[in-house]
């Protein structure tokens, strides 16, 4: 017994047995007391409000709401919102990093300092602050009737108002998925070695995949358009209001600035950390092999860059995800402020928190799960960086 | 266009060349002319200047004064001249300095495809010819790190001569290998000199100097002391630094 004891797998497998016991302990200690107390406070609890009406409004969402609707409809357009806002607001904040994160690795002094610059403001702001700036900023814009107007852009107090095409929703989103096909393809289908087809085909390959998917855009748009009406509707005064177009709303358009603007920096510092880790002799080498600066980029350093940058990116995607949970501060109906206005109006405290997590941790579980795959696949093998 | 078949002009003349790292007088007015076909071993101790002179050459370094001319056409600010320069020199690197997410295939096809413009099964068969030649047709599929020091650098050397250069630099390519591997590296380039390739090499292997150079330069301070033949060089050096160098080099 005494000799068991000392044996080091079976030590190790008592200590996990009483960790995950004393936790599962815990938990369920916390169930039963809530449920007790949640019990004398007269709520019910349990998930059937979630088929009840909530009896309020969005005032954002990408699918059709009314107060009418249910609860996990609600959380439904919250979860979709939070990755609307989630994904605008990465793909802003990653061309906003690499632009800010190049100029921080050039060799012009000017572009260095300015993205220096950059980076000691954004990065040293709370967020907070600078949701409530640019919300600030976007509010006092002009009203529609003194807009600013350049290419059928429209700046105003009441939202940003660009040029939308004439088409129905559920079109739209179909040329949408299309378009982003045009994009994840040539590089899904690039994905194999470098060998396994003669350079020229696969470029073949991945450019007649882009341009079929653009083809089905082009066709869906075609088709989804609304009869007798020019492709684009501009956006115009008429009256006190604005017609046409596509409204994005400050709230939205608030966030989405305040993450790529703030997320941006903190890309930037990766980027440029990618970028640093490249060691100069492959980049000798490859100048000494007669390639122009610009194929030396695009063969060796930014493929070298982007294979050190990818795992920390994972996680500022991941951190940045969490950040749309500052919709509640200027009133956005994300995922988040969804589920405080549940608990407001419900009352179904433990519940909603539960979701709010749950909802979360698949979101950002799924990221992690793409990244790491991607990860994976484009790793290279061995650990040699600087060879 | 570089000619290829002009015998008359040297491959290389370098005339009062002169490199400065900052205040740091780095190459003080060298003078050296390098014939087509000429193998030319530089040796010297530590921070003399041999790497900065040969990577003048290619200008990885860009030099202060003098002139540089490489197979006819002058090295200066005209981008047009540095690329056609470096597509004619080749350069072998102390450490590798492989392509780590490129096979070994791909680090020999990458560079003819795109500077020269060869079609890839050309540039295939080029890089499986010279991957032969260095002795390490098998490992064609392999990535750099899954390879030993000998062989990355011989990878390295079948790299370079995928280009199919007029001259070869080497600046120390044995110096970061473990001492078992130094002669299968040095096998390649002897090969290489025996075939005719214009050859710069930096290096302490005193052997393989006696084997292949034509002439012997020994650098100190950032200028060159002493130019002979590796007979003279070796047995009959007049000059102290270079009697004191090679004592201790040659361990006695
Ligand atoms: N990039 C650089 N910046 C400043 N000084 C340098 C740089 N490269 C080399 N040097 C200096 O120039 C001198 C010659 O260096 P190098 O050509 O590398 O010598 P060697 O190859 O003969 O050992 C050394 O004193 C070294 O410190
Ligand atoms: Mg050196």
């Amino acid at each position: 017994m005494v000799s068991l004891l000392r044996n080091q797998k079976v030590r190790n497998a008592l200590l996990q047995v009483l960790y995950v016991g004393s936790i599962a302990a815990m938990v369920l200690a916390g169930i039963v007391i809530a449920r007790r107390n949640l019990a004398d406070q007269g709520i019910t609890s349990g998930f059937d409000f979630l088929f009840k009406s909530t009896g309020w409004d969005v005032n954002f969402s990408l699918l059709p709401a009314t107060a009418n609707d249910p609860y996990w409809w609600y959380f439904l357009i919250g979860i979709i919102n939070t990755l609307f806002l989630g994904s605008v607001g990465l793909i802003l904040a990653t061309i906003v990093g690499t632009i800010v994160g190049l100029a921080r690795t050039s060799s012009n002094d000017l572009a260095r300092l300015l993205g220096r610059t950059y980076v000691d403001i954004f990065r040293n702001i709370p967020l907070i602050l600078q949701v409530f700036f640019w919300y600030a900023i976007i509010t006092h814009l002009p009203t529609p009737r003194s807009a600013h107007e350049a290419w059928g852009f429209l700046l105003t107090s009441r939202g940003l108002y660009i040029p939308f095409p004439n088409v129905g929703s559920a079109a739209f989103a179909a040329a949408t998925l299309a378009v982003i096909a045009a994009i994840v393809l040539p590089a899904w289908l690039g994905r194999t070695s470098r060998l396994a087809q003669p350079i020229g085909q696969r470029r073949t390959i991945q450019f007649a995949a882009a341009a079929a998917a653009l083809a089905c855009a082009a066709i869906i748009l075609a088709i989804g358009r609304m009869p007798d009406t020019p492709l684009l509707d501009f956006p115009a005064l008429q009256g006190l209001n604005l017609r046409g177009g596509l409204r994005i709303p400050p709230e939205f358009a608030t966030l989405a600035i305040a993450i790529a603007i703030y997320g941006g920096s903190y890309i930037a510092e990766i980027v440029r950390g990618g970028f640093k880790a490249v060691g100069t002799g492959q980049v000798e080498a490859a100048l000494s092999l007669g390639l122009s600066p610009w194929r030396v980029f695009t063969l060796v350093r930014l493929p070298l860059a982007l294979r050190a940058m990818l795992p920390i990116l994972a996680n500022q995607y991941v951190w940045l995800m969490k950040a749309t949970t500052m919709g509640i501060a200027v009133g956005f109906t994300d995922f988040f402020m969804i589920v405080a206005l549940t608990i407001n109006h419900s009352g179904q405290t433990l519940e909603a928190i539960g979701i709010l997590m749950a909802g979360f941790l698949a979101i950002n579980l799924s990221l992690a799960a793409v990244f790491n795959r991607i990860n994976k696949a484009i790793a290279l093998k061995g650990n040699q960086l600087r060879g | 266009m570089i000619s290829t078949n002009s015998t008359g002009e040297p491959a290389l003349r370098i005339e009062n060349l002169d490199k400065y790292y900052g205040t740091f007088h780095a190459l003080r007015g060298i003078n050296l002319s390098v014939k087509r076909g000429e193998k030319i071993v530089v040796c010297g101790p530590s921070g003399s200047g041999k790497s900065t002179m040969i990577r003048c050459i290619n200008r990885l370094e860009q030099h202060n004064g003098g002139r540089i001319e490489v197979l006819g056409t002058e090295l200066n600010d005209d981008v047009g001249n540095i690329d056609e320069i470096r597509r004619e020199v080749g350069m072998v690197f102390q450490h590798f300095n492989l392509f780590p997410h490129m096979t070994v295939l791909e680090n020999c096809m990458i560079s003819p495809m795109i500077v020269r413009k060869q079609p890839r099964a050309q540039a295939e068969a080029t890089a499986r010819l010279y991957l032969e030649k260095v002795r390490i047709p098998e490992q064609a599929m392999k990535y750099p790190s899954q390879l030993s020091g000998g062989q990355q650098q011989r990878v390295a050397i079948a790299r370079a001569l995928c280009m199919q250069p007029q001259i070869m630099l080497f600046d120390e390519p044995t110096s970061a290998l473990d001492p078992e591997m130094v002669s299968e590296v040095l096998d390649v380039m002897v090969t290489l000199a025996s075939e005719g390739m214009t050859m710069i090499c930096v290096t302490h292997e005193m052997g393989f100097a006696r084997r292949v150079a034509d002439r012997m330069i020994f650098m100190d301070g950032g200028d060159i002391v002493e130019e002979a033949s590796p007979d003279e060089f070796f047995t009959s050096s007049r000059n102290e630094r270079t009697r004191q160098f090679l004592s201790q080099v040659l361990g006695h």
